[in-house]
């Protein structure tokens, strides 16, 4: 007992010859075919158990020995209890595999699903405010550039509607980071707002310009406070970040050809997840409508009558960033019932 | 003249069991684990392939790995992160593309340190201003030439991965004729003509079928465009899509006619001569099919793809020895840092096929 048929290389040399390993006090000892011992000495490494692959046994003077009789290797250096050993025992097991192949399928998708969205708000309710601000000039000196203009806008219009947002800021309470409102023409993006990671919320003259009342002005600037408040765009970006990098922990042996179709299809998901936002914060800005005794539905109002004028369809698309309009009177409906006492 | 032909003898089924237990370990490890997940799903692959009844070997150590992957990890996020706060961020790829060809260059050197055969490793020497010329030059001459130059930019590369090669002392010599990248160049055309018109019926078909379900409609949700345009819109969104495919499909087959090429023109010192017989329109019907089967399982076959692509690559690779192969030298040598190869592996960046 003891010994093992292989092949033996002398160290830094490509020409190999059959030989028997040896283990002799803990000692190896290699012994050549015809008779003669070349090697005795320390073992410096043996390569890990994989599959039915051929073990290598690294010797200290950098010569080789290999075979492929892989449970001679396990008795003679006593590592049948060894991680790797463990593992191969798993893994050659066809039972334990499909087990293991159904749990992982739903660790996979439970990460995905619940995991990702927990961590990318706990990620994003501790990123300091500076961050925030940081964020918020770089995209306001984007917006200004690519899209928006100077507003045309007359004081008194604009000081009204500063009136209404610093009521909504009051009433959401919202401190770090701070609101702050600011007109703009809309240019390419016509009615529309837009809130900045790190308060800033922009109008365009355009949506005003449809608005018939102030209360669907007021809701709107809800909605936007409730983008800030909820930090929507730090959870999106920490959600893409935390897809990538799951896709590069499964996507370990993938081609380049799976990852691309992994990123079309994350990228159409991102789309579910953005609507998603856009519910929470017509939640947020019916809340705050409602504590001010303003009309809660006036603004879902202001958005039908933007989207008529555009022509859109009024039902939500799967490939829409927004839900459709009457969906969200439906669910905004439905939650200012929820509210009430 | 002896001809030994590469051998593959991993199979999908030992396979499966492997990939799977890595996938889980990575993902409740948070990542960590996947530096032993390389290591143990690259070494079966090398191990498993036979020239000569000796195997290869895959020696890159877990820990140098984890390593390289945590290096560039965090230089990934604080990058993404300064992209975000400011579009200023972009500037940083002026030393990104400087610093690119040093990382390329270490990171072929890793990959071929930690690799054996036959007790002897093999071994990179590139120099910066070549690398910097095949992978930073040739790349943006080859798309301002609407890839009209691609095959010089080809055999530049392959001619440069070639000549700096070596195994234990011998060195590696590739000189790949022009005329025959040329030539595969003008198959890749004509697969691509081939290609576009195939999948243009298919799309025309699903066109014609798509009125009904109004897909299209949705894919352009511009209320500013009359009915008729939309209906341009929808063909040329279609024909992009079309061309966009045909595309993809065409370029693996470039490659897959390269290698046939760059290997056919490689020899080892010594007169040992590479050979590869690969045919470009079988590699291309493997990828799609193994593509097909990865998604039609939720990713299930794809350890049987994996062992299928790598098999083809192998009984298609053969060598012509001039001696029985046993006069190879050991050049010792340290394996340097994993963050170079970990960097290209993690941003999908392949030079091999």
């Amino acid at each position: 007992m003891g010994n093992i048929e292989g092949r033996y290389f002398v160290a830094g040399s490509s020409a190999s010859q059959d030989a028997r390993f040896e283990l002799v006090d803990g000692l190896a000892m290699i012994r050549l075919a015809d008779g003669s011992q070349t090697y005795s000495g320390e073992v410096a490494l043996v390569s890990d158990r994989l599959g039915n692959v051929v073990r290598k046994i690294t010797l200290y003077d950098g010569s080789l020995f290999e075979t492929p009789d892989n449970n001679g290797v396990d008795e003679l250096f006593d590592v049948h209890k060894s991680f790797f050993n463990r593992l191969t025992h798993i893994e050659s097991s066809v039972k334990l595999v499909a087990i293991l192949a159904v749990v992982t399928m739903l660790v996979l998708f439970g990460a995905y699903r619940y995991g990702l969205p927990i961590l990318a708000r706990v990620a994003a309710n501790v990123t300091p405010t500076s961050v925030l601000s940081l964020m918020d000039a770089g995209a306001r000196e984007t917006v200004d550039r690519v899209i928006f203009s100077k507003t045309k806008l007359d004081d008194k219009k604009r000081a009204v509607i500063s009136v209404l947002f610093e009521d909504l800021k009051k009433q959401s309470g919202q401190i770090d980071p701070p609101l702050r409102l600011l007109f703009r023409d809309g240019g390419i993006l016509g009615a529309n707002a837009i809130a900045l990671p790190g308060g800033t919320v922009i109008i365009t003259d355009q949506l005003v310009g449809k608005a018939k009342s102030d209360d669907e002005i007021a809701g709107v600037l809800g909605h936007e406070i409730g983008h800030v408040e909820l930090r929507h765009s730090l959870r999106q970006i920490y959600r893409v970040l935390g897809i990538s990098f799951m896709v590069t922990i499964i996507g370990g042996d993938s081609s380049q050809l799976v990852e691309d179709v992994i990123a079309q299809a994350s990228a159409l998901e991102n789309l579910s997840y953005s609507r998603k936002f856009e519910t929470e914060s017509d939640y947020r800005s019916a809340e705050l409508m409602v504590g001010l005794g303003r009309d809660p539905y006036a603004f879902v109002e202001l958005l039908k009558r933007i989207t008529l004028d555009k022509g859109e369809k009024s039902d939500t698309g799967w490939l829409a960033t927004h839900p459709g309009t009457f969906d969200r009177m439906a669910t905004v409906k439905k939650y200012v019932n929820s509210l009430k006492p | 003249m002896n001809d030994h032909e590469f051998k593959f003898t991993g199979n999908a089924k030992e396979y499966f069991g492997i990939w799977i237990v890595n996938l889980l370990l990575s993902i409740v490890t948070i990542g960590i684990y996947t530096a032993w997940a390389k290591v143990r799903r690259v070494r079966y692959f090398y191990a498993n392939t036979w020239l000569d009844k000796h195997n290869f070997e895959y020696h890159a150590r877990p820990v140098s790995i984890l390593i390289g992957r945590i290096i560039v990890v965090g230089a990934l996020l604080v990058y993404n992160l300064l992209i975000n706060l400011t579009p200023l961020a972009a500037v940083l790829l002026i030393p990104y593309i400087i610093i690119l060809p040093w990382i390329i260059n270490k990171a072929i050197r890793f990959n071929a340190r930690v690799t054996s055969y036959r007790n002897i490793r093999f071994n990179f020497a590139g120099t910066y201003w070549r690398a910097f010329l095949v992978f930073v030059i040739m790349p943006m001459v080859a798309i301002i030439s609407f890839g009209i130059l691609g095959p010089v930019a080809s055999r530049l590369g392959q001619n440069y991965i070639g000549n700096n090669l070596k195994y234990g002392t011998a060195k590696f010599s590739t000189d790949a004729p022009l005329g025959k990248l040329y030539s595969n160049w003008g198959a890749s055309i004509g697969f691509f003509v081939v290609a576009t018109l195939g999948f243009g019926i298919i799309g025309a078909i699903v066109m014609a079928v798509d009125t009904e379900l109004g897909f299209i409609e949705q894919l352009i949700d511009n209320p500013d465009i009359e009915q008729g345009l939309k209906q341009i819109y929808a063909m040329s969104i279609t024909g992009i899509l079309v061309a966009y495919i045909a595309a993809i499909f065409s370029y693996l087959f470039y490659k897959a006619g390269v290698r046939n090429v760059a290997y056919n023109a490689t020899v080892l010192e010594g007169g040992h001569r590479l050979v590869s017989t690969v045919s470009r329109w079988k590699y291309v019907w493997i990828l799609i099919t193994n593509l097909l089967a990865a998604l039609a399982t939720i990713g299930l076959l794809r350890p049987w793809a994996a062992i299928r692509s790598w098999r083809y690559l192998a009984d298609n690779t053969s060598l012509k020895a001039a001696s029985d192969l046993t006069e190879f030298v050991e050049q010792k040598t340290p394996e340097g840092t994993a963050a170079g190869a970990e960097f290209l592996d993690i941003e999908g960046i392949d030079f091999g096929l």
